[in-house]
């Protein structure tokens, strides 16, 4: 430890200053625009964008999709991390590098696969046609069901790093215990696996809740202005209707629910022990 | 039984991961016109096409100068931050830490749309200048955790002992404590290079008529074009991504740092 504090501050502050000009500042002044009005503060902002039944139908849809997709990433996510962990060690390297190396790739490209799987032309479409399921192809493009598809895909790998990290630290024996004096696997799965890893779920539950609800590529690719999310009617609001208000009524709000998510799932962790 | 059930989850789980790039590789090599899988015949016509279409590769060079520039300029900011929150008991050292990571929390088109509103147009910014601060702000959080938890690990008295055998602070530093710490100051480079390469939402509002990032650019093209060039560059882009990565795990063991 260094004892000069104006020698740290100097080499601290260019990185402090840079980060609150051109970032916290604007922010700031952009979230208080929806409280703004000519008398001074109001909320006329918020309830002009609740009392629109597409804005209403927009804010539920996200809600849902995040919340499907950080409960589906859970399931999934604690089979997969459970079978990792298992794994004998050179294998378990490789698996999880095989999980990890998504996420540097391209969010476009990985969503981008997607249009070739549900499209018009694409296999799912080729099989029901093939099998004679249906004369001609079923939209599945711009359905919920595909960016619900996309999101899955592109956040999947952060529940699993999450929950892989939170269960190598449970003793090794403690599982194999539980089942030697009698508790189901549901048991062991309730009892013990989720109390011990739920600091795990909890930070990937948040990463991937916060994730599907800022995503910006994949609704904008699988769902269109079909299915529009928050962030997609944020974009539609500044550059079709130049509705600023609005744009920053939707930030406010997807910055709430971000920290809304991780206080619940504390809460949740918290409670269950 | 119990083994097969593991690689029985495991197996779907990685398909549903990886299968979908091998879907796109496949249908970037087409032999038709159309975007189709399994695709009309082989061969390597869009992955040949990709490179003569201009935009892609204007946005390309553009995309590439963001991420190297912004990344170099986030860590001459970030590592004497990162240097200075570990060596200095400073006040405000958890404030401080918090604004610096803070762009991270905040969604990207909101950091986006609050610069173009607040910064690039009033003071009348160019549109390659705003997406540059943008991207620097946007790796900093990155380049500050990661150098900050390599130098982490290293002892402040081998800093100490360079001072007292004769060094200058700025010899201590550049001759002791920069050659320890090169590794996670190459695994913040990439980090902060892939998130700046692929990012989208930051960049949406503030690019502008002739100035797109390449994602972007992908964006407007698959909007009109429906042929399988969109298919092959994600390919390329995806093998550009995971040679980087290879590379970076056998040079230095990039995993430990991320």
């Amino acid at each position: 430890m260094f004892r000069n504090r104006r020698e740290g501050l100097a080499l601290a502050l260019p990185a402090a200053i840079f980060s609150t000009l051109l970032f916290l500042v604007p922010v700031a002044i952009l979230l208080s625009e929806a409280f703004r009005s000519d008398t001074g503060f109001s909320l006329q902002g918020y309830v002009d964008f609740f009392a629109s039944p597409l804005n209403r139908s927009v804010f539920l849809r996200t809600l849902k999709l995040g919340v499907l997709v950080a409960g589906s990433a859970a399931i999934i996510g604690y089979a997969a991390a459970f079978c990792i962990v298992n794994l004998p060690g050179k294998a378990r390297g490789t698996v999880f590098g095989m999980v990890v190396l998504p996420l540097m790739i391209s969010p476009v490209a990985r969503t981008y696969a997607w249009i070739v799987i549900l499209g018009r032309t694409g296999i799912v479409n080729d099989a029901i046609v093939g099998l004679g399921l249906s004369a001609s192809p079923i939209r599945l493009l711009f359905t919920e069901t595909a960016v619900f598809l996309g999101l899955l895909q592109l956040f999947l790998p952060l529940m699993i790093i999450s929950l892989v990290s939170a269960m190598e630290n449970i003793p090794r024996d403690v599982i194999p215990a539980a089942r030697v004096l009698g508790a189901s696997w549901l048991n062991v799965f309730f009892k013990v696996i989720l109390p011990l890893t739920k600091e795990g779920l909890v930070i990937g539950g948040t990463l991937v809740f916060t994730g599907a609800l800022t995503a910006y590529i994949t609704p904008a690719i699988l769902g269109g202005s079909k299915v529009l999310m928050l962030e997609t009617l944020l974009y539609q609001k500044v550059n079709v209707s130049n509705d600023f208000v609005s744009a920053s009524v939707i930030a406010m709000i997807l910055i709430a629910m971000s920290f809304a998510a991780n206080l619940v799932l504390k809460r949740i962790a918290t409670a269950r022990s | 039984m119990r083994h097969f059930a593991n690689w029985g989850i495991l197996g779907l789980t990685l398909i549903f991961l990886i299968g979908p790039f091998v879907i796109i590789i496949l249908a970037g090599a087409s032999a038709g016109p159309n975007l189709a899988f399994p695709p009309e015949g082989l061969s390597l016509k869009w992955y040949a096409k990709v490179f003569t279409i201009e935009s892609f590769r204007a946005s390309f060079v553009l995309s590439m100068a963001l991420a190297v520039f912004g990344t170099i300029t986030a860590l001459v900011l970030g590592i004497p931050a990162a240097y200075a929150l570990n060596r200095y008991d400073l006040p405000g050292a958890e404030t401080i830490r918090t604004i610096v990571a803070a762009p991270i929390i905040v969604p990207g088109i909101i950091v986006g749309l609050a610069l173009l509103r607040y910064v690039v147009v009033p003071m009348n910014v160019t549109v390659t200048v705003a997406l540059f601060m943008a991207h620097t702000a946007l790796v900093l959080p990155y380049a500050v955790r990661v150098v900050s938890s390599s130098m982490h690990n290293l002892r402040a008295d081998m800093e100490e002992a360079a001072v007292l055998l004769g060094c200058s602070r700025m010899q201590a530093f550049t001759k002791v404590v920069l050659p320890n710490i090169r590794g996670g100051v190459l695994a913040a480079f990439i980090l902060g290079f892939v998130t700046s390469f692929n990012q989208v939402p930051v960049s949406l509002f503030l690019s502008g008529p002739g100035v797109r990032t390449l994602p972007i650019d992908m964006l407007a093209y698959m909007e009109i074009t429906f042929d399988p060039s969109i298919a092959a560059l994600s390919a390329l882009l995806a093998f550009m991504s995971l040679a980087i990565v290879f590379v970076a795990e056998r040079l230095l063991g990039f995993s430990r740092y991320v």
